[in-house]
């Protein structure tokens, strides 16, 4: 394999993998915070992509759509959050799994209802169309746009977490969130919080992803399964472990096909086993698992 | 899904209960009808039309498109009548589950006493669908879309009749015109499982038969939603002309990304049907620009018996027609020409009816073979053209009545 060809890969294995840190990061914080798999987070990533439809096919305008679509998904996923997630918390697990299971099923049901069954997609915002010339080969705009902004928002959350009030109120509660309360802080809002955040960035992945991806009622389960594996790679709950397990799975993907053809499926359900065989807690993960 | 991957585990075991008793049932039936004659159909003033389809998962809108071409026809334009009889329907949804499939067959078979089976989608459920019906013989086995070849290779039925397509039809009759017109060497991309194996595998037969190269076959898992490092390695094979086979989203993300990544510049690309077709092409834009593809059925031809067909369709259900409502329609039309020639509901005389005969349908010639019941048809090549406000198939050549082989078998 030629020295470029390598290179571009290589590329390729980063921003996959950046791409896909916009949404296991919200799936892990939900996770390491209030302990609740969410089921649903593949499907706020799909509202995201049909949101930022509807808006550019109203609008006109795809920035707007990058704007409005996440804040709406937030919205809702504020509103799942307050109104089903919360009088549960502190039960047993399996009624978080089976409530969000329950609403991927809702969403997907209601998704096909109202735009339908068929395969669309989001225009390319004129400003991103066409290829840059990257000396060994060129790339396209758009795909390094989304590097960009995959790399931004991952960068600002780290800051964010490691610096400011709300980041240590985070990591707080999420470490011990009785002694938090005890302390005056509203737990269940910083709870809230989390979940509107980790929606809002699965919207933002569904309008960047919605515009270089097909869209359709489909997409929300071929991501989440994907998403699942990469934070059980990293570790549940760990931020550092969803970074660096969406890196591994890029890397795992651009590279697969040149040198295992035949087992890209795989792949990442070996490398998964491998990890826990090795880590039972994932990478990054806390064995105690609390 | 996971949710469908459950939801199908509890139906499936709901269902064997079911076709266990169904399964009994028909013993005790089939002892009765051999005392007392004929097993008879439903009432022999009306027609009843099964739909075994999916209605959930990915491939539910293919099943209304199905359902609405057959629709079309009996109710809106024959008033729900088939020769002065009433057309009654019965549906169940097959999810993309073979075992379903077969178990909600076997229930339409034997107590709602189906005339016509319209279905399935998906080949894998054809496949476990097909001893139903071949066993049972009291049904005409309308196959409104699933292509596999090999449901005509082994153990044929006389039962069976595809108001469809098979692999070799929508892949292998596109060969010699690359050959001839585009390029004599391709690589070969393909969504990996059954269908995208079979066209890519009877494509590079005939393209080698023509005088052809084939320089590369690159598989992607289905549903893959990032074909960039594919594409590397299709970039890589040096061709100057790709054949693929990919459907749905597939061939939406592949398209998009063919596209973006400047392959398009590179070398063309050619197709199965589904590659490009109605409903894909919105969603790929200018990014399929200048391709070639093969299908038996392309909503912009312009034929007057087309153009009724889509201002009709149209006007009914506010969307264009697309392969699979053309698929439902002729599967109407097979049923109305059935009951008309055969003067009843007798599976045995509307097998010989059809066997052999021609529909007068959208797509343009049609007959089902004699030898196979599978049709007989014109297919398409199309290049995808600008059109107002997007992009939209353009047939440059109708390959005339295109048959294709027999896989042995001889009804």
């Amino acid at each position: 394999m030629a020295i470029e060809g390598i290179a571009k890969t290589a590329l390729l294995g980063v921003e996959m993998g950046m791409t896909l840190v916009l949404v296991t990061v919200g799936l892990t914080l939900i996770f390491g915070m209030m302990d609740v798999i969410n089921f649903a987070h593949g499907s706020l990533y799909m509202l995201g992509a049909y949101f930022g439809l509807t808006v550019v096919t109203v609008t006109g305008n795809w920035w707007a759509a990058l704007l409005v679509a996440p804040l709406l998904v937030g919205l809702l996923g504020g509103l799942i959050e307050y109104l089903s997630i919360r009088p549960l918390y502190g039960r047993n697990p399996l009624y978080h799994i089976l409530l969000t299971f329950g609403f991927a099923i809702m969403l997907h049901g209601l998704v096909t209802e109202i735009w339908g069954g068929q395969v669309q997609n989001i225009a390319t915002p004129s400003l991103l169309e066409g290829s840059v010339d990257l000396v060994l080969f060129s790339y396209p705009l758009f795909r390094l746009f989304l590097l960009g902004v995959s790399i931004a928002v991952t960068a600002a959350l780290w800051v964010a977490m490691r610096r400011s009030d709300f980041g240590i109120v985070m990591r707080a509660s999420a470490h011990d969130s009785e002694m938090v309360d005890a302390l005056g802080t509203d737990v269940k809002r910083v709870f809230t919080a989390v979940f509107v955040l980790g929606s809002i960035l699965a919207g933002l992945a569904g309008v960047l992803l919605g515009t270089s991806r097909a869209v359709d009622p489909g997409m929300a389960a071929s991501i989440i399964i994907q998403a699942f594996a990469i934070v059980v790679i990293g570790g549940l709950g760990s931020y550092r472990g969803a970074v660096v397990g969406a890196f591994v799975v890029g890397m795992l993907n651009a590279f697969g096909p040149t040198f295992a053809p035949q087992f890209t499926d795989a792949l990442l359900y070996l490398l998964m086993a491998a990890v826990l065989l090795v880590k039972p807690a994932g990478l990054f993960g806390t064995p105690e698992g609390a | 899904m996971p949710s469908e991957r459950m939801s199908d585990e509890k139906r499936s075991v709901q269902f064997s209960r079911r076709k266990f008793l169904a399964g009994s049932g028909a013993t005790v039936a089939a002892s009765l009808a051999g005392c007392f004659g004929s097993a008879g159909s439903s009432g022999s003033d009306s027609v009843k039309i099964g739909f075994v389809l999916p209605f959930s998962g990915t491939y539910s809108f293919l099943g209304e498109s199905i359902v609405n071409g057959v629709k079309l026809r009996l109710d809106e334009q024959l008033d729900g009548e088939i020769d002065g009889r009433t057309v009654e329907y019965v549906r169940k949804d097959t999810g993309a589950d073979p075992a379903t499939g077969a178990s909600i067959t076997q229930e339409f078979l034997q107590s709602e006493n189906v005339d016509f089976i319209v279905g399935p989608v998906s080949s894998a459920v054809a496949g476990a669908m097909k001893p139903e019906i071949a066993s049972s013989g009291s049904a005409i086995w309308l196959n409104a879309n699933a292509g596999n070849f090999k449901l005509v290779q082994d153990n044929c039925t006389k039962y069976h009749f595809r108001t469809s397509f098979n692999t070799w039809q929508t892949s292998a009759p596109l060969a010699s015109y690359i050959n001839d017109n585009i390029a004599d060497n391709v690589v070969l991309s393909y969504a990996n499982y059954t269908f995208g194996q079979q066209s890519k595998n009877l494509f590079r037969e005939e393209f080698e038969k023509v005088g052809g190269s084939v320089v590369d076959e690159i598989g992607a898992p289905l549903g893959t939603s990032d074909y960039s490092s594919f594409l590397q390695e299709i970039e890589n094979s040096g061709a100057d002309a790709v054949f693929s086979f990919f459907a749905g989203s597939d061939a939406v993300n592949y398209i998009k990304q063919f596209s973006s990544f400047g392959l398009n510049e590179k070398m063309t690309q050619t197709g199965s049907g589904f590659l490009l077709s109605a409903d894909t092409l919105q969603a790929q834009g200018t990014a399929a620009l200048g391709m070639y593809s093969l299908l038996h059925y392309t909503p912009t031809k312009q034929t007057d018996r087309n153009q009724a067909f889509v201002d009709a369709y149209s006007s009914q259900y506010d969307t264009t027609p697309n392969v699979y409502a053309c698929q439902g329609y002729d599967s109407a039309l097979a049923a109305e020409l059935a009951v008309t020639e055969a003067g009843g509901t007798e599976t045995d005389p509307m097998v010989s009816s059809l066997a052999g005969a021609e529909l007068d349908s959208p797509r343009g010639y049609f007959k089902f073979k004699s030898s196979t019941h599978d049709p007989v048809m014109d297919m398409d090549i199309r290049q995808v053209v600008e059109a107002d406000g997007g992009v939209q198939n353009e047939v440059v050549e109708t390959l005339t009545q295109v048959e294709g082989p027999t896989w042995g078998c001889n009804l």
